[in-house]
Order: structure tokens, then C-alpha cells, then sequence
């Protein structure tokens, strides 16, 4: 059955006058993987509070399998099917992993099951399988204050599926953790994605891209943006309020350098000549004079991302102006690409992601003569 | 700890069981020794202290069961020991000879009470003092710990709170002198069961008495600590809102845990009360309620052996040093308890545990010496390795 597993109307939070949240209106299908980003104090871990019950909300309401959470203790709302990781690993140090994970799985939690009924079989051995699944088999049996940094996050992400919850809520999951450890989670979160709905807050841009497929800006305590990762990361509005200031060329130009730079990276490398060419031709044709395309300069190489889906920004850009632009910038980049004497001038991947991109500009042939002849003149 | 890792599951549990079969030998060896070399090498005088001291032991395992387990600090654990004795007192106050002129307990005629109030009625009977002196505590602290942890307060709060509440209960029974003798509290104990309390005989049943019970509760606290009970223990201990995002509700915990340590409180003190002959409100003084958190600390917090071993140890010294030195005991407790934060936070039980046992047991060559680099003689994937290789000697 498909429908609405979360869902805020209005949400408001208000510590002292101070809005953590405001009007917050916010919808998950189930079995959804979300990504929820914002800058610092955009209010994404009051979010997760008044979800699970540890702030109650000023106004508005949460909606959880369409039932009203309002006044639910956080351990009754665990159990309807929530689950949360923290940001910091909380695990209970003096306890084992296993025994950790025995008492996440632990089916009856109320005070007289946990002390008379003993741990059926088949609790112990999804612990043997989890153990297995987060990579503690053999550090099952010491206590978990021993573990590294990144043991306590897949212990913890361990402990959340023990609990078997329909919604997992994941909170910063590979904050200060390695590139590796970073993929494990990633890969491990995508799988668990299969079978149960997930919430992630994240800052890492890289790892949001790696599980994102629909995220969701927070900003200010309300929704700012929503949207798959390529349109977040085309839209001025989040780059504004992510790297503090007014990105100075609007958004059809910013996908052009996306798309540009997409090009440029489908040899498997983006070569500094090839950015410098980039941002050059760029600021040329966005700013008149020569200290503001230096300083143009500077904020494009922030803009540049690798592994951008082309083809739908290439058919976000409608007008014949801009498709012709785009052609230059594009043209020039591959003349550009030939890094060593020996390497041919044009790279045969550039070269087929451009012929690739002109065939979708779908510009007339006269037009795209007209537009290479002039670049190699100049 | 790793040396379990490499063994495997079936090998741990091989070894638990190997454990607790030591562990019950050694209970059952020190408990025959209490009971039948004791009463031969002590005095009376001094067994009678031991019986004393093992009954304040029992307290003492309530007390960390609810503060070393659960990490919550009661300093008013005298309140529930209180009322276990008085509970006991008060039958034994009512054993008075038919042909006696008044059928009061003594202290009531001097204070002019003619008739006995009504709710020492029920404690003619035997059967419901025992029960009282159980479920009085037990209710006390049910409904005490139901309004202060669903209110979720903790820490110095929580303590703060249960030293005001010994404070009412000491001035209730410092006051209240026509029904429970004000001050003096009561006293002169005649017969019980148609014994006399003083009798040696008598006395030496109470003390068999109380090393049985200390060994049923003890018991009762390993039950209720191992498994996954008392993991959850520890868990509301380390970090209670996690246990609350686990599913958990804290507070049914810990209302379960405090009645308990309140019910042992209880028994204790009427062990107490039966062989010292007497009870008063100063079992009610807040000192008396840090006292126990110390017998705690110098034994070992989380720890049931050193629960029983701190009870006993600091109280033998308070009164070896007491008489010996009147002035100075108060200042000896002071300096044992400042010795105990600073230099063994974890009692002697715990100095024990972490590293010095180990290393007795290397000298007297039980355990193995790690030979070479230790990190890689311990290291938990180091040891799968070596197992999944069918290589013991790498």
C-alpha cells in the first residue's frame, strides 16, 4: 500500500521567540529515501525532535501513517515504527555490541518481558546476521567503549534496524568518518532503503549524492527548496543560502557551467586547464570588466560538480541564445583538453559527450558551423 | 575480556557456566564459614556486630542496585530501613505478658495513651509484621519513585529530593512521642515468638537468619543484574534518553528498581532493629543515608560483592576505630570517602577487577602472561584470525 508515512502541517517550534521551526509543511511517501540538508541552524535536528516526540511542537502538527503524534511519549512513538541515529554515536559503552543489539531487538519492551521472558532464538540470530551485515563479529564481545568512531556510527545504524522500525530517521550518519567508511554506510543505507522508508540529514555534499534521489532544504525553520540534487544544486536560492552570498549570474547560466563542466569531466578527469579555460570563457561572457570576472572566477569553481545528469538540464536551457552559448563555451573547453604534446588535441570521451551535447542542443547543422568556425578563429 | 573473543560463542557460554559454578562454591564456602566458625572464633559481642553489619549489607545491595546499577543517587534509604525496623519493633513491643497490669507497650503509659492507636492493632500479628515490614517501604517507594522519575527529575535533583523526604520522616517520628517514643524510638525488646530477644540462642538464630536472607538477596540482585534486566540497568545508567529511542520506558524501570532497593532497605533494617534491640529516628538522619552511599563507593559501585564487602569493611573499622579513638572516626569517614573518589572511583572491587586481579593471577600463574606486543596478543581480529586459521600458535 502506498502513502503518506510523514507528514507536517504547519510546524512551528518556538524556543523563547526564537523560530527553530516555522510553518514547516513536509510530506514522505513510504518507502521513500529522503535527504533533508540546510546550512547550520536551519532547524533539521528540531525537525527530527518533534518527530520523535523530544520537543513538542508550539503549533501545527506531525503526522506519522496518518496518526497525529501530539502528546505520544518518545518510547510509544519508537514503537509504532520511528527509529533514530544520533549525531554523535550513541551507543551504551558499557555494554557489549551484541548485548547492545539485544537490546534494540528485544521485541517486548516493557518492564516485566525484558525480565522473566528470555531472547527467543530468532532474535539472536538476526543479532549473529547484523553483526555480520555491520562488520562486529569479531569485536562482538568487548565493550563498545573500545570501538572506533566508525564502529559506534555502524553499531548505532546496527541498533536502528535491530528495532526493525518502518521509518528510520539517520542523523548525520558519516559525519567524521573516512571516504571508505563513508561508502559502506552509503551502500549500506541504500540497501536497508529497499525495505523501509528513511529520513537523512546530511552535510556532506558527496554522500548526499551518492543516496539522494529526492532532497529537501531546510532553511530558516520552513522548506526552501525541494527537488533531485542536481536541481538543489542549480538553484541560486540554496547556493545562496549555502555559501552566504548572492550568486552573481541566474540559474539558466549556472546550468551551463553544470553541463560544461559535465563535459569536460567525461574523460574521467577534469583538468585544471579545462576549468581555467571554463572560467575564463564564463566570466567573459557573464561580467564586463576585468575584476569582476576575476572575482566571478573564484565563485564558479565552487559551482563545479562531477557526475551531473545532462540530459535534463541540456533540456531545461530553451533559448536559441543560450543553446548557441552553451555550443561555444562547450567547443572551446574540448580544443582546450590536450593537456601533454603527445595526448591528441581533442579527447575522444570529450569529444563524444560533445558531439553528444550538440545532438541534443539540437540546434541547425548551419548554426553549429557557424558557431565552431568562429571559435577557432578567435 | 578477549581472550572470551576467541573462544567463540559456545566457548563463552562454557565459561560463564565454569564461572558461576566458582562463584556459587565461593558463596556457599564463605556463608558455611560465617555460620559455623564465626559463632566459635568471635565473641558475642563481636558476632553480634557481624550480625549487624551483614544485615546492613543487605541494604547496601539495594543501594547499588538502585545508585551503581542505575546510576541513581537515594540518600534516603535510612527512611525505608526505618520503617522495616520500626515495622519488626512494633510487634515485638506488643508481646507483653497477659497478666501484665497494662496492655500498652511501656513508653505509651508514661505518656498518659490509654487506649493502643489503630494502626499498631494489626501488628499483634506476626505474619503482618513480616508482610509490613516488606510492603510498607516497597508502597512508599513505588509511589515515590512513580512521581519523581515519570517527572523525569534526576541526578542531584533526585538525590536533593529524597534527603528532603528524610528529613519529614525523621521529624514525623522525632515528634510524634505517644505513638512511636519520640526520640528514644523503641526500645527494650522482651520476647518474639515467645523468645527472648536477648538470649544468645536467639541472637545467633537472627544471625544465621541474616546471612541466609543476605544470601537470598544477593541472589535475587545477580538475577536481576545479569540478563537483559540488568543490561537495561545500565543502559538508563549511561545514557537514559537513548533507552527512551530504543523503545524503552525508563521510568517503569526504575520505579521497579527503587521498590526493590526500598523492600531490601526494609529487611534490612528489621534485621537490624531484632539484633541491635532497638530502633530509633537516627536511622532516619540523613548521615546515616550517606553513610550507606559510602559503604557503596568503598566497595565498589556496579558491583554486588563490593556492596557487601564495603558494608562490612566500613563499619568493622568505624567501630574498631571508635572505640579506640572516640573523637577522630567522623574524620576518618570524611578522609575514607575523599580516598575513595579520588583514588578508586571504582571501589576496591573495581581496583581489583580492572587490572590488579589480573595481574595476581599472572604471578600466581593461572592466567597466561602476555609474552609479547600485547595489543596484538589481544587484539579481538588478530584472535578470529588465528581461530578461523586453526592456528593456536600463530
Amino acid at each position: 500500500m502506498k502513502g503518506k508515512i510523514l507528514e507536517t502541517e504547519n510546524l512551528t517550534v518556538n524556543f523563547d521567540g526564537f523560530k527553530a521551526l516555522n510553518n514547516l509543511n513536509f510530506n514522505m511517501e513510504v518507502g521513500e529515501l529522503r535527504v533533508v540538508i540546510g546550512p547550520n541552524g536551519a532547524g533539521k535536528t528540531t525537525f527530527l525532535d518533534t518527530i520523535t516526540g523530544k520537543v513538542q511542537p508550539t503549533e501545527g502538527r506531525v503526522l506519522f501513517k496518518g496518526r497525529n503524534l501530539r502528546g505520544v511519549p518518545e518510547h510509544q512513538i519508537v514503537r509504532l515504527g520511528i527509529g533514530r541515529k544520533f549525531q554523535t554515536p550513541r551507543v551504551y559503552l558499557n555494554l557489549t555490541p551484541r548485548e547492545n543489539l539485544e537490546l534494540a531487538c528485544n521485541r517486548q519492551k516493557n518492564v516485566f518481558a525484558t525480565l522473566f521472558s528470555r531472547p527467543p532464538l530468532s532474535d539472536r540470530q538476526q543479532i549473529l546476521s547484523l553483526l555480520e551485515t555491520i562488520g562486529l563479529v569479531s569485536k562482538a564481545d568487548i565493550a563498545a567503549g573500545l570501538l572506533s568512531h566508525g564502529e559506534k556510527q555502524r553499531l548505532e545504524i546496527g541498533m536502528l534496524v535491530a528495532q526493525s522500525p518502518d521509518l528510520l530517521l539517520v542523523d548525520e550518519p558519516v559525519a567524521g568518518l573516512t571516504d571508505e567508511e563513508t561508502a559502506q554506510i552509503g551502500d549500506l543505507l541504500l540497501a536497508l532503503a529497499e525495505s523501509h522508508s528513511i529520513l537523512v540529514i546530511e552535510h556532506d555534499m558527496e554522500f548526499v549524492r551518492q543516496i539522494a534521489r529526492k532532497v529537501t532544504v531546510l532553511h530558516e525553520g520552513s522548506v526552501l527548496y525541494e527537488g533531485t540534487i542536481e536541481q538543489v544544486q542549480n538553484d541560486p536560492k540554496v547556493i545562496e543560502v549555502y555559501l552566504g552570498q548572492k550568486p552573481s549570474i541566474n540559474a539558466q547560466q549556472m546550468k551551463m557551467i553544470r553541463i560544461v563542466a559535465a563535459m569536460a569531466w567525461a574523460d574521467g578527469q577534469l583538468a585544471p586547464e579545462e576549468i581555467d579555460v571554463m572560467l575564463v570563457r564564463l566570466s567573459q561572457m557573464f561580467a564586463s570588466d576585468r575584476e569582476q570576472q576575476k572575482e566571478l572566477q573564484l565563485e564558479l569553481r565552487n559551482y563545479i560538480a562531477a557526475n551531473v545528469a545532462v540530459d535534463n538540464l541540456v533540456a531545461e536551457i530553451d533559448s536559441d541564445a543560450e543553446r548557441e552559448q552553451l555550443l561555444k563555451i562547450a567547443y572551446d573547453v574540448i580544443q582546450s583538453s590536450a593537456r601533454s604534446p603527445s595526448e591528441p588535441v581533442i579527447n575522444e570521451d570529450e569529444a563524444a559527450a560533445y558531439q553528444q551535447l550538440v545532438k541534443m542542443l539540437n540546434l541547425p547543422p548551419e548554426v553549429v558551423q557557424r558557431v565552431e568556425a568562429k571559435a577557432t578563429q578567435s | 575480556m578477549t581472550v572470551d573473543v576467541a573462544l567463540g560463542r559456545r566457548g563463552i557460554e562454557k565459561q560463564k557456566r565454569r564461572s558461576l559454578l566458582i562463584e556459587s562454591s565461593v558463596v556457599v564456602g564463605i556463608a558455611l564459614f560465617l555460620i559455623f566458625a564465626m559463632p566459635a572464633l568471635l565473641s558475642d559481642f563481636r558476632l553480634n556486630l557481624l550480625g549487624r553489619f551483614l544485615a546492613l549489607a543487605i541494604v547496601a545491595l539495594g543501594m547499588d542496585l538502585i545508585w551503581g546499577y542505575t546510576g541513581m543517587l537515594s540518600l534516603g534509604h535510612g527512611v525505608f530501613f526505618a520503617l522495616g525496623g520500626y515495622a519488626i519493633a512494633m510487634h515485638v513491643k506488643l508481646q507483653i505478658p497477659a497478666d501484665a497490669s497494662s496492655q500498652l507497650p511501656d513508653f505509651m503509659s508514661l505518656y498518659g495513651v490509654t487506649e493502643l492507636p489503630w494502626f499498631w492493632q494489626p501488628f499483634h500479628s506476626f505474619g503482618v509484621a513480616l508482610i509490613a515490614v516488606v510492603l510498607i517501604p516497597t508502597l512508599l517507594g513505588t509511589l515515590l519513585g512513580f512521581l519523581v522519575f515519570r517527572n523525569r527529575i534526576r541526578g542531584v535533583y533526585f538525590s536533593i529530593l529524597t534527603q528532603a523526604a528524610t528529613i519529614v520522616f525523621f521529624n514525623f517520628f522525632n515528634g510524634q512521642q505517644k505513638l512511636f517514643n519520640g526520640t528514644n524510638g523503641l526500645i527494650d525488646f522482651k520476647t518474639i515468638l515467645g523468645a527472648t530477644v536477648s538470649d544468645r540462642s536467639t541472637q545467633l538464630i537472627f544471625y544465621i537468619l541474616t546471612i541466609l536472607l543476605l544470601i537470598v538477596f544477593y541472589v535475587l540482585c545477580r538475577w536481576l543484574t545479569s540478563g537483559r534486566f540488568g543490561r537495561l540497568l545500565i543502559a538508563i545508567r549511561d545514557d537514559e534518553s537513548r533507552v527512551r529511542f530504543s523503545g524503552y520506558d525508563p521510568t517503569d524501570f526504575k520505579v521497579l528498581v527503587f521498590a526493590v532497593s526500598a523492600a531490601l532497605a526494609g529487611i534490612s533494617g528489621a534485621l537490624y532493629a531484632l539484633q541491635s534491640q532497638s530502633i530509633s529516628p537516627r536511622a532516619m538522619d540523613i548521615a546515616f543515608s550517606i553513610e550507606m552511599a559510602i559503604w557503596v563507593a568503598v566497595g565498589g559501585r556496579a558491583s554486588l560483592s563490593g556492596a557487601i564487602l564495603g558494608a562490612v569493611l566500613v563499619n568493622f573499622a568505624k567501630s574498631i576505630l571508635s572505640e579506640q579513638f572516640p573523637e577522630i572516626w567522623l574524620f576518618f569517614q570524611g578522609g575514607l570517602f575523599l580516598i575513595v573518589v579520588m583514588v578508586l572511583p571504582d571501589g576496591i572491587v573495581g581496583w581489583l577487577k580492572s587490572s590488579n586481579f589480573e595481574k595476581l593471577l599472572t604471578l600466581v600463574g593461572i592466567r597466561p602472561q602476555v609474552a609479547t606486543y600485547p595489543s596484538l596478543e589481544t587484539d579481538p581480529d588478530v584472535q578470529q584470525e588465528k581461530e578461523s586459521l586453526g592456528n593456536k600458535e600463530l
